[in-house]
């Protein structure tokens, strides 16, 4: 007999459980964990006996070993309710499923989960997704060990940290977590984005649902239009469109052109309508044309403004950072006539009025032009935006130079 | 109120084609080289005498591919995710290696039809087979598959030629019809391995998870569940009408005749009442489409069945290093599906049938996962698999199993 400080969950799933004086009790078909601790303690087995499956107290089990094998070992089956929230049940809801790993930042299979024996109790420490875990569950990870060992190879062997470890709770698998994807939260949008699109749909519907407004609003413009899509149509729909609105209208242009026709009407409608008017308004612009990839959020300024009252304004406002690369100058009649620099503003007077510090020639585009002749005037200029104006002149939107790649990057993908 | 109700019908045509396409694009695919050559060799040896096994294959293929659409619907999960999530590492590994035994010897049977359908415009196989190999390889990593699909599929249209040259020859049409809904049976090993493959071709191992992966990838709400069904009838319908007149049309010319099949160029004498000397190129046109549309699936969907399963990297989006299970299944398929063809003198009609026999044997384990898994309430809540559809599968279950018993029992009794 020997004990054990560690051990893996595959190894004593499905054996026989002892009581002290070695009478089979039953099989050990689960282990149930707290899941409020950072290391969760495992508080319950799932045993069966007979016919019966219970649920039993833990803190009277032993394990062992002995000639290699590990032992069960339980002074009695003491039955204990264990409540649904907050305990994960070790194979039911980890084994074999989907995780995300936090640390590589991706979806993966569970093969095996390690357990370490304290003189406080039993706890989970890490998660098993190598190779070694696989062939360990079908009996060929020693024998293989053995014969690879005089050729000084091994199996490799990959475990993450619990701490590094996020299960993929959802509604079928019947799994609730109050702290449910707060380590998912921290991470950046874009690969949290990335992860996202990688689970299945039902998933990818439920964890996007449990990301607050904000969270979720910053994903929703990474996701590819597969999720984009998927999480548009399984969401509630006043949801999915409170989410729109805190986009940029040019985003929700492009989403909404690829879902279907008629729940995108359901969601524009749904929509404050200002905000809805204005991506009507983008979506109408044929494909490839500068009106169908521009922003309408952008800054524009009288011209008889001072150098005080502009920067008070934009103060009140705090513009995003890629909305005042340039400040664009308009009259009485919304046209365009000419664009400040932030240095020009912090160099001036207060006092004086824009149209005496702004630059008259701006580089613009009509709303109408092709893209491609974007492209030309922002590498041309070295530009970071561009104005769009409307046939008469008006300003009505800008492209920043980020869709512009991101067109780019479009086409070159459709012609791989 | 006809107003409403007319309103109501055009929504419901809108919701069907919505959700139509996995399933008919599955069963299309489903009548590929080795389908093909079953389906003639059924003809050519017995006649219409297996007609009313064709019959009762469509109804279990009807239920089983609906059950498969049914997973993907409800789970939005691969048949492979679930039968990991479900079963562990030792089943999996064992649903897996029979997939792969089934799945290797269809994508064999895949190039045989290759070789056999360019044969036939004189090119020899050791120049068809390699470079088609090659073809393969380079559209499966160029991730262009989805648009040639449609290009074979479109081929495979060819193979309505079977429904007029069915009529065009004149079949008995009595016999025909007596012999779809009276059974007879002979108590042969040929009789029986020939029935072993004709269900083999038609209910195969692969299609379960290429559809279940299709109707996924589709995104079909649980609310359009029922006309995904239709979707999926609709398919199993149109895969044994082409069968069913595959196997006339070469019943009433071959058979009739009592001609042989050994050459694919035999095969295509069946098409002779309406192509006359036509028949041949008729026949290797369609027969190619068939093949390589198989040649590039096969390989692709078993890498997709076995990384998810063992939770490997997988998808074309990602590069070689990045995926080397994946990429190297996929590599691996081509090369012993191409291999074994460039054996010199290697019977390719009967491979393709060896090929259909083995998936009908390995047929059975596959089905009695699914049926584990379509009875499971914690996956499929409220949409469990009814009784009448249960009963289907397992007689379809039963039944092989108890053909493939007498196969094994039958050279010891000479019966």
């Amino acid at each position: 007999m020997a004990n054990v400080t560690s051990f893996y969950l595959s190894r004593v799933i499905g054996n026989k459980v002892y009581s002290e004086d070695k009478k089979v009790l039953g099989k050990l078909l689960d282990l149930i964990v707290d899941a409020k601790n950072i290391r969760p303690k495992v508080i319950a087995a799932k045993v069966k006996s007979g016919k019966d499956v219970q649920i039993v107290d833990f803190s009277f089990f032993i394990i062992y070993k002995e000639k290699g094998q590990y032992v069960i070992e339980t002074r009695n089956l003491k039955p204990i309710d264990v409540q649904r929230e907050d305990t994960i049940m070790l194979v039911k809801h980890i084994l074999d499923k989907q995780i995300v790993d936090m640390n590589g930042r991706k979806v993966v299979r569970v093969n095996d989960i390690r357990l370490a024996v304290l003189s406080t109790g039993v706890y989970v420490i890490a998660v098993d997704i190598g190779l070694e875990g696989l062939l360990r569950r079908l009996g060929l990870a020693k024998p293989l060990k053995k014969v690879l060992k005089p050729l000084g190879k091994s199996i490799p062997s990959r475990l993450i940290l619990w701490d590094d470890v996020e299960p993929l709770a959802s509604p079928r698998l019947d799994l609730k977590l109050s702290t449910t994807y707060s380590k998912l939260s921290t991470l950046h949008p874009s690969d949290l984005a990335d992860i996202i699109e990688e689970l299945d749909k039902k998933t990818q519907a439920y964890v996007f649902s449990t990301l607050d407004e904000e969270k979720a609003a910053d994903v929703l413009e990474e996701l590819d239009v597969e999720a984009q899509r998927n999480v548009l149509e399984s969401l509630p729909v006043e949801k999915a469109a409170d989410l729109l609105e805190k986009m940029p209208a040019d985003e929700v242009a492009d989403i909404l052109d690829e879902i279907k026709e008629e729940r995108a009407e359901e969601l524009l409608n749904e929509m404050e309508k200002e905000a809805s008017e204005e991506v009507k308004e983008l979506m109408e612009y044929p494909e490839n044309t500068v009106g169908s990839i521009m922003t309408t959020d952008f800054i524009a300024f009288k011209t008889h403004f001072t150098v005080e009252q502009t920067i008070e304004e934009l103060r009140r406002l705090k513009p995003e950072p890629d909305e005042i690369y340039y400040l664009y100058v308009v009259d009485n009649e919304e046209r365009l006539c000419g664009v400040v620099s932030l240095r020009d503003l912090v160099i001036s007077e207060p006092q004086t009025p824009l149209y005496e510090i702004m630059s008259r020639n701006v580089v613009y585009v009509k709303d109408m032009d092709n893209v491609n002749s974007l492209v030309e005037i922002i590498s041309k200029y070295s530009l970071l935006a561009v104005p769009v104006v409307d046939d008469n002149k008006r300003l009505i939107g800008v492209v920043i130079i980020n869709d512009i790649v991101y067109e780019l990057l479009k086409v070159r993908k459709k012609l791989v | 109120m006809p107003q409403i109700a007319k309103k109501q019908r055009l929504k419901n045509i809108l919701l069907i084609l919505g959700v139509i396409g996995p399933g008919l694009v599955t069963a299309t695919a489903d009548n590929d080289a080795s389908g093909i050559a079953t389906y003639a060799m059924v003809g050519a040896m017995f006649g219409y005498k297996m007609l009313w096994g064709l019959f009762l294959i469509t109804i279990s293929l009807a239920v089983i591919q609906e059950m498969a659409a049914r997973m993907g619907v409800v789970t939005g999960k691969g048949l492979s995710d679930l039968i990991r999530e479900h079963f562990g590492v030792k089943m999996t590994f064992f649903a897996m290696i029979t997939l792969l035994i089934a799945n290797l010897t269809t994508t064999i049977g895949e190039f045989a039809g290759i070789a056999a359908s360019l044969e036939i415009f004189g090119i020899s196989k050791y120049i068809s087979v390699p470079l088609t190999a090659l073809f393969v390889w380079y559209i499966i990593n160029k991730g262009s598959y989805k648009k040639t699909e449609k290009f074979f599929l479109a081929l495979m249209v060819i193979y309505v030629s079977y429904v007029i040259s069915g009529f065009l020859a004149k079949p008995d049409w009595k016999e025909v019809l007596k012999n779809t809904f009276v059974p007879s049976f002979s108590f042969n090993s040929t009789f029986i391995l020939i029935f072993i493959a004709m269900i083999g071709t038609t209910i195969t191992p692969w299609m379960q998870f290429y559809l279940q992966s299709s109707v996924v990838d589709k995104g079909v709400d649980v609310k359009n569940l029922k006309y995904q069904k239709w979707d999926v009838f609709l398919g199993a319908f149109w895969t044994d009408f082409i069968a069913f007149f595959i196997i006339v049309a070469t019943a009433a010319t071959l058979h009739k005749h009592g001609i042989v099949i050994e050459t694919a160029e035999d095969a295509a004498k069946a098409l002779q009442p309406l192509a006359g000397k036509y028949a041949s190129a008729l026949f290797a046109i369609g027969l190619f489409g068939a093949s390589l549309l198989g040649a590039h699936i096969l390989p692709l969907s078993t890498a997709y069945a076995v990384t998810e399963a063992f939770g490997f990297e997988n998808g074309l989006n990602k590069k070689m290093k990045e995926a080397p299970v994946f990429y190297g299944l996929i590599l691996l398929f081509i090369i012993i599906g191409a291999g074994v063809i460039l054996f010199p003198n290697i019977p390719l009609i009967k491979l393709m049938i060896i090929a259909q026999e083995i998936n009908g044997i390995l047929l059975p384990i596959i089905l009695i996962y699914m049926l584990k898994l379509t009875n499971d309430k914690e996956i499929m809540g409220e949409y469990v698999n009814s009784r009448t559809f249960n009963i289907i599968a397992w007689i379809t279950v039963v039944f092989i199993i108890i053909l493939t018993l007498i196969l094994l029992i039958e050279p010891f009794f000479g019966v």
